[in-house]
């Protein structure tokens, strides 16, 4: 019975997660079109529901009723592959993101998380990597040269970015001493405890591994317009092509966000002015943020070359995460 | 002789490596862009009036009294009663016209000995609004209104005839005869937009 009652507990979270996530994702298109509409000095979407509120709506009626066309050519198992193996990984990563403490409703201790494993950093990590598969698969499958270029540039730049995100979050871990997210925002105990104010070479680093890994504009070589027609996802139509940017730009974008504001400005802990919520609140109101600076340097900055990239990658953010590792291990081993 | 000079890129200073601050001005610059008024017009709800002498759909503007003294002089010979269009059927503007099929004008000679334009029709899917057929015409008949929108989902439908031209011509005249003509260097409108334009 007890086995019983804890599966449908993941379940229904799991479900509220996806759903959820879901919405969200609809919405945080929105939100950036209007962001990417006003930073250019037009209003964005305004015509569907009041200041386009329904536009995420019908852009999902839209791309699910579109006909869905597969060229001649391609790789069918692949192909189809593609599209959700970009998109599951992205979504598993919240499994282990704790959205705050856990809290009792009604007499139920409800966790706010679907799972709290030891390894749940290292765990992310991994989800993280194996999109890229969806994106190479994306390009291979597509038997088409733009898609090829674009699934290559992309395998190209997120294996230096994973290797230095990987090192740069080792920074955090160290001062934490557990890989599980909920012993980190735990470790970091009130305003000038958050790593934040201790690991800033880890945070830079960090910056700009999502935004390679999510291929957000600095780093956008995957999908870069005006070379290749769009990248990895040319070929794609209807709701597979939709999968693609959901997943990299706004579950993938939320998900690495949330991560970073565990590992560095405190998770869900902040003062608690908003009652039982409050941790909710101020988590949501954090990644809210880490998403929204991402948004702005996407409309801020023009693209780097693929070159650039990777020698940024390899040359500057790797050692700078393996100094960052140094210093921090001196540190820890100095105070004890 | 052209020739080509090289430009060095600027070295960036060692704290602008450091801490990205072009990245900072970059953010600023569109920060502020975002706090700024949009200045898109919402197009099928809001619809920008062109300036007078902008070159859109041709008219015909009709007899009204108020014709250039040439008109005194062809009209003798001509049929056309007031309140209509005042081509005299010279083919001026086919002339003119870059396109030679664009124009199909028809004039017959009524048993008084008068001249009466039977036919006169504009194959705008032809025409690149160039306005050579408006600077040609003698008797200030044939001009170009401030309609833009001329999409149509027939082809028949994008010939114009004699008939909707001077209609068009009638509302054109009503509308903006009066105007002033704007000389875009001083325009208020554009100083409010854009500010003023300096002019070396």
């Amino acid at each position: 019975m007890e086995i019983l009652g804890t599966v449908i507990g993941v379940v229904v979270k799991s479900l509220i997660f996806i759903v959820g996530m879901f919405l969200a994702a609809a919405y945080l298109t929105l939100i950036e079109r209007k962001f990417a509409g006003h930073v250019q000095q037009r209003p964005g979407p305004l015509h569907v529901g009041f200041h386009g509120l329904l536009q995420p709506i019908a852009d999902a009626l839209k791309v699910l009723t579109k006909e869905d066309i597969v060229p001649a050519n391609v790789d069918r198992v692949l192909f189809y592959l593609a599209s959700l193996l970009a998109f599951v990984p992205a979504i598993m990563i919240l499994a282990v993101i704790p959205f705050g403490e856990p809290f009792t409703l009604f007499g139920v201790e409800i966790k706010p998380y679907i799972t709290d494993l030891h390894v749940g950093l290292i765990l992310a990590l991994a989800f993280g990597s194996i999109s890229i598969y969806g994106v190479i698969f994306a390009g291979w499958a597509s038997n088409s040269k733009y898609p090829m270029i674009g699934g290559l540039r992309k395998a190209a730049v997120l294996i230096g970015y994973e290797v230095a995100l990987g090192f740069a979050m080792v920074g955090p871990l160290m001062m934490a001493g557990s890989f599980s997210l909920r012993e980190i925002v735990e470790a970091q105990e009130g305003f000038f405890g958050s790593f934040i104010w201790y690991q800033p070479i880890a945070f830079i680093v960090i910056l700009f591994a999502i935004l390679a890994e999510t291929g957000r504009t600095p780093f956008d070589v995957q999908e870069a317009e005006a070379e290749l027609v769009s990248g990895y996802n040319t070929e794609y139509s209807g709701m597979k092509f939709g999968l693609f940017p959901l997943a990299e730009w706004y579950i993938g974008t939320f998900a690495l966000s949330a991560i970073a504001v565990i590992l560095f400005f405190g998770g869900w802990k902040g003062p608690e002015i908003f009652g039982f919520l409050s941790p909710f609140i101020w988590f949501f109101l954090k990644v809210f943020m880490m998403f929204m600076f991402f948004l702005w340097v996407h409309w801020t900055l023009p693209r780097y070359r693929v070159d650039q990239i990777t020698e940024i990658a390899w040359k500057v953010m790797l050692p700078l995460s393996l100094l960052n590792i140094f210093i921090t291990a001196i540190i820890i081993m100095i105070k004890g | 002789m052209v020739s080509v000079k090289f430009l060095e890129r600027p070295k960036l200073k060692f704290w602008e490596k450091i801490f990205f601050l072009d990245f900072v001005n970059g953010l600023k610059v569109t920060f502020k862009n975002l706090l700024r008024k949009t200045v898109t017009t919402k197009y099928p709800y809001e619809k920008l009036t062109p300036p007078k002498r902008f070159r859109g759909v041709h008219a015909h503007r009709v007899k009204d009294g108020q014709e250039p003294p040439s008109f005194a002089v062809l009209g003798k010979f001509m049929e056309i009663n007031y309140n209509e269009s005042r081509c005299v059927a010279c083919y001026m503007c086919q002339q003119a016209c870059p396109m030679p099929t664009l124009f199909k004008i028809e004039a017959i000679q009524l048993p008084n000995g008068k001249k009466r334009v039977t036919r006169f029709e504009m194959n705008l899917l032809n025409c690149l609004y160039c306005g050579l057929c408006v600077d040609a015409c003698p008797v200030d008949c044939l001009i170009m209104t401030d309609i833009y929108e001329s999409a149509s989902y027939e082809r028949k439908n994008c010939v114009i005839h004699m008939e909707d031209m001077s209609d068009r011509g009638r509302d054109f005249d009503r509308r903006r005869k009066q105007e002033k003509d704007r000389i875009w260097i001083d325009d208020e409108e554009r100083n409010k937009l854009w500010g003023q334009i300096k002019w070396i």
